[in-house]
């Protein structure tokens, strides 16, 4: 997995846009801080199966898993800890 | 060097003397009183304080997927399911160290935009937001997470973060969904729809010109259609969710196909009761992931003591995802999460918990006497909920986060007050609640004092204590002349005496209607207060009365753009009767366009998107299955006019009347002349300052208007206790106040005089021309509806109190009054004994509001040069507390020319 950083873990529970508060060591962290060996992926829906990216834009995709049609777009970077249908990759 | 107005006038042997009642020290005096909270709350506030404003797109992203695949089904339940699907997939976010947990939206200060509400903006600013999204992503962070002017406000884009509206950050990364969930609203949103229609108004071109011309503030349907009204808990509290979900069931069948006399509306209650299920269902989830997070928090935790707070918060939220609260830290739990629920319902300000400490007391008592807590416990919660109610943003339009609510989200707990029996309704709770907002001294909640002489003395000392900390709050607010307004006001639709008491502050300053309920616990039953009314701050919002005055000055047209706002009346304006007079006609004309132009909105709103959550819990809609718009509530006759710059208008009308019509000192036209030349001054926007004193005069004036500015300056200003100025403001207020009821809201009721300014008379003052009364282009009307004009109450501050009480306060939903007072004008217990006397004078004499900014105007001075060294410095703004450093500069020059009293 690459390009993972604070922002991608479970145990960052984000404060504002830039930083948060890393649950293991108690700190304020900046969000797009490189990982740490504590780390462990929060659910977004990057990971998930059902996601197909969008061809020209980075920042888009579709959620296979939507059940209209078309199908319903989804954004990599959106958590997905609640997301009834999300398969880890 | 060119000179300034202060200058100019000291060299005419008039200074401006903005101190009354003697000199202030010269070194900078801070505030006497200075508490701490508990170390809990010291840790999470520091967060608070390093915290920018932020916003993503989890719940419009499930809303708008949810809404998109049922275009078929009845809009009522659409709307519940978007709001079930976009509560259960809320991301939980729980910091270490918090005990009452729950947020907006994912951050500490989160929020959200609401493209059914509206989605003009981004679409307006599609491309630009894109670039930005594309030319980020560079810089470092650390750079820009220092604060200073603007405080957690994210005034421009910097790293991987897109500044919206100047106010809220979001990640480059979601830019693109916005735009795409924005795009899904185009021609559907309460805005575009409501635009469409209200087109149909045959005025409508008057109305697009009085928007345009910064005559009216803003439209009320789909900005803010929400708020300015008093919560209410009573329901979740005493049924909880479960409670109440079998309620609602058992009704629904109940209704079912029934119409039951009602061939109209009666059959829609089975669909309201549907709605009503699914946004229970949707909470219900909500509370249960809090939950899971909390116990997935739990079983991470090394520390044993951080690893059992996380146990506790998660059995009280699995409680709650069900049962009734049974204990005080679970109503307060249930009572903070409710409120959260209502505000991500629409884009909401100054939705008010109300008489808290009142609802809360049964919990409170219970639990004392058991020994399940103690008072500090009580604190520690109390000053934490200050907390929670601080980090509340809302995410509306630009205009009106900066322009009206100065980023303030009006979540006012009131205190004091009668009870059901009429007897004072001040218990233990409530001086707990008084002392947490000493320990925390933050924005939110502001506290509204219903001051009665019934209330207990050492209560009121407290509150004085309070005030002296220098927060704004808590302010006066008369009782029995609330009581009066609500009697008046809603009597019609079966207001009682009994109920009357039970009212409260919705907003920062906005009578609401309540009610008390039966509330049991443990088999003891309380009568509890809590809202029962509509919004109490919609309609026509923000009609700025000095630019009327322009317009009847200059023909209908508005001197700043030179359009024609008006239809000529082509009057000569020969005596002040008929300048009065076509005043008033021009007034009508505006409120009326508005009023049926923000009829439409609202009833777009009422159509597409009506409260759910909020209506659920106010009564009697459960009982009767309409919801707000069938008029469920058991108050309906809430909507508006609301008035900005009145002080400034009367000065005006003072010095016209004075100058023009009486002493024939100077004619018409020459005023008019010297006031569209700015009396030879720049304009405040060229000199930065937007305070009447720092304005320069144009390089190479001739000083030909010096004279005759001089005189308006120097004519009969109100705040003097001067009848002259006094009556034209009684004049006004016994036009203004009636003519209300002239107009009627959608929900076929009369509507009533609101007067508050918010923050419009900044945003207003700086597009408005030189006034009569000698204040120049595009500086800050008065501040509120009673205040003096900065420097111009030269007469001690008990004058000033007869000025502001000529008129029946009871006509109106309110009056605003702010006096700043120097700190050491009432230090000691002195002082505090010689400020609740200037209180109860000006309480008796029938004023409705007063509120006080102890402050030095050297700190003021010096924090708008070193903002760096005030991020936690707090003022009085029109009805609410800020952090100095999160409101506009217009507002801020206003406050530190405003009058400071030295002595009272
Ligand atoms: S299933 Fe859920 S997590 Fe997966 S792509 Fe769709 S929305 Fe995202």
């Amino acid at each position: 997995m690459t390009n993972l950083n604070c922002r991608d873990c479970r145990d960052f529970a984000p404060i504002d846009v830039v930083k948060g508060v890393c649950h293991i060591t108690k700190t304020t962290v900046l969000g797009d801080a490189e990982q740490c060996g504590d780390f462990s992926m929060m659910p977004k829906c990057k990971h998930c199966s059902q996601f197909t990216a969008d061809a020209e834009t980075v920042e888009m995709g579709v959620c296979q898993a939507s059940t209209m049609e078309p199908k319903f777009f989804a954004f990599p970077d959106m958590v997905s800890v609640t997301c009834e249908y999300y398969e880890q990759n | 060097m060119p000179k300034t107005l202060k200058e100019v006038l000291a060299e005419a042997g008039s200074p401006m003397d903005f101190e009354s009642g003697g000199h202030s020290p010269k070194e900078m005096v801070d505030r006497e009183v200075k508490r701490e909270p508990h170390a809990r709350v010291v840790k999470l506030k520091d967060i608070y304080m390093d915290t920018l404003s932020s916003a993503n797109n989890e719940f419009p992203y499930w809303y708008t997927r949810e809404y998109v695949q049922h275009d078929t089904e009845i809009p009522v339940v659409r709307r519940a399911m978007s709001l079930k699907s976009a509560f259960s997939h809320s991301t939980p976010v729980i910091y270490p160290g918090e005990l009452l947990v729950t947020h907006k939206a994912a951050f500490f200060r989160g929020s959200f935009p609401m493209p059914w509400l509206s989605e003009g903006y981004y679409m307006a600013k599609e491309d630009e937001l894109y670039q930005e999204a594309l030319k980020h992503g560079s810089a470092s962070a650390d750079e820009h997470t220092k604060f200073g002017q603007g405080g957690g406000n994210v005034v421009e884009s910097f790293d991987k973060v897109i500044s919206i509206a100047g106010k809220f950050g979001m990640r480059q990364e979601e830019i693109p969904a916005l735009l795409k969930l924005a795009k899904a609203w185009v021609g559907k949103s309460v805005d575009d729809l409501g635009h469409k229609y209200e087109q149909m108004v045959p005025d409508y071109a008057v109305k697009e010109a009085l928007m345009r011309n910064v005559i009216c503030m803003f439209d009320s349907g789909y900005t803010l259609p929400q708020g300015r009204e008093v919560i209410n808990y009573y329901y979740p509290l005493e049924y909880g969710i479960d409670g109440l979900l079998d309620m609602a069931e058992e009704l629904k069948a109940k209704v079912a196909g029934r119409a039951d006399g009602d061939g109209i509306k009666g059959t829609n209650r089975l669909f309201n009761y549907e709605a009503i299920i699914l946004s229970l269902e949707g909470l219900k989830t909500w509370f249960e992931n809090y939950g899971k997070e909390a116990r997935r928090l739990e079983s991470i935790e090394k520390d044993a003591g951080q690893k059992a707070e996380y146990a506790e918060i998660a059995e009280r939220l699995e409680w709650l995802s069900h049962g009734k609260p049974r204990t005080f830290a679970e109503a307060f739990q249930m009572m903070l999460t409710i409120h959260l629920a209502v505000l991500n319902e629409d884009a909401i300000s100054g939705m008010a918990p109300g008489r808290i400490a009142q609802v809360l007391y049964p919990y409170f008592e219970q639990d004392i006497a058991a020994g399940r807590t103690n008072e500090d416990e009580v604190m520690e919660l109390l000053e934490l909920y200050r907390l929670s109610m601080s980090s509340i943003d809302c995410f509306a339009s630009t205009g009106v986060v900066g322009g009206v609510l100065s980023g303030n989200t009006f979540n006012t707990v009131s205190i004091g007050g009668l009870n059901k029996d009429g007897g004072h309704a001040v218990n233990r709770l409530e001086y707990l609640l008084l002392e947490a907002g000493l320990n925390n001294p933050m924005p939110q909640p502001t506290l509204a004092l219903l001051y009665d002489e019934k209330l207990p003395e050492d209560f009121l000392l407290l509150a004085m204590e309070c005030i002296k900390t220098g927060v704004g709050y808590p302010a006066f607010m008369n009782n029995q002349i609330g009581m009066t307004f609500m009697l008046g006001q809603y009597g019609p639709e079966g207001m009682t005496a009994e109920e009357a008491r039970s009212w409260a502050i919705g907003g920062c300053l906005e009578s609401s209607p309540c009610c008390w309920k039966p509330l049991h616990l443990n088999g003891k039953e309380y009568f509890v207060p809590g809202g029962a009314g509509q919004p109490t701050s919609v309609g026509v919002h923000f009609l700025a009365m000095p630019k009327i005055l322009e317009a009847v000055l200059w023909n209908g047209v508005d001197q700043r753009t030179g359009e024609q706002v008006f239809a000529p009346h082509d009057r000569k304006l020969a005596t002040y009767d008929e300048l009065f007079d076509q005043f008033k006609l021009y007034w009508q004309k505006a409120v009326d366009v508005l009023a049926l132009t923000n009829n439409i909105q609202h009833d777009i709103w009422r159509k597409n998107n009506m409260a759910v959550i909020t209506s659920m819990l106010k009564p009697d809609c459960l009982d009767r299955g309409h919801l707000i718009d069938e008029k469920g509530y058991r108050y309906n006759a809430t909507f508006n006019v609301e008035s900005a710059g009145t002080i400034t208008c009367v000065n005006s009308l003072a010095a016209i009347k004075k100058l023009v019509y009486e002493d024939k000192a100077v004619s018409l036209d020459e005023l008019k002349t010297a006031i569209k030349d700015n009396f030879g001054f720049k304009t405040a926007e060229e000199v930065n300052s937007f305070s009447l004193s720092d304005q320069e005069q144009r390089d190479g004036d001739t000083g030909k208007w010096d004279k005759l500015h001089f005189m308006c300056l120097q004519a009969p200003k109100y705040g003097n206790d001067d009848i002259f100025a006094d009556q034209i403001l009684l004049d006004w207020e016994n036009f203004f106040c009636p003519d209300c009821r002239n107009y009627e809201s959608l929900y076929a009721h009369t509507m009533y005089p609101c007067q508050i300014s918010v923050s419009t008379h900044g945003a207003m003052g700086s597009a408005t021309i030189a006034s009569g009364d000698g204040r120049l282009a595009g500086t800050t009307f008065a501040d509120a509806s009673l205040s003096a004009f900065p420097g111009t109450d030269r007469s001690g501050v008990y004058a000033l109190l007869n000025s502001a009480a000529i008129w029946d306060h009871s006509m109106s939903q309110n009056s605003q009054l702010n006096v700043k007072i120097h700190p050491s004008a009432i230090q000691g217990p002195s002082g505090s004994r010689k400020l609740l006397d200037l209180i109860q004078a000006y309480m008796r004499k029938g004023g409705f509001h007063i509120q006080f900014n102890v402050v030095d105007t050297k700190v003021l001075k010096d924090a708008q040069k070193n903002p760096q060294n005030y991020r936690d410095l707090m003022v009085r703004v029109a009805g609410f507390t800020q952090y100095w450093v999160e409101i506009g500069k217009p507002v801020q020059d206003e406050l530190i020319a405003r009058t400071e009293y030295e002595g009272i």
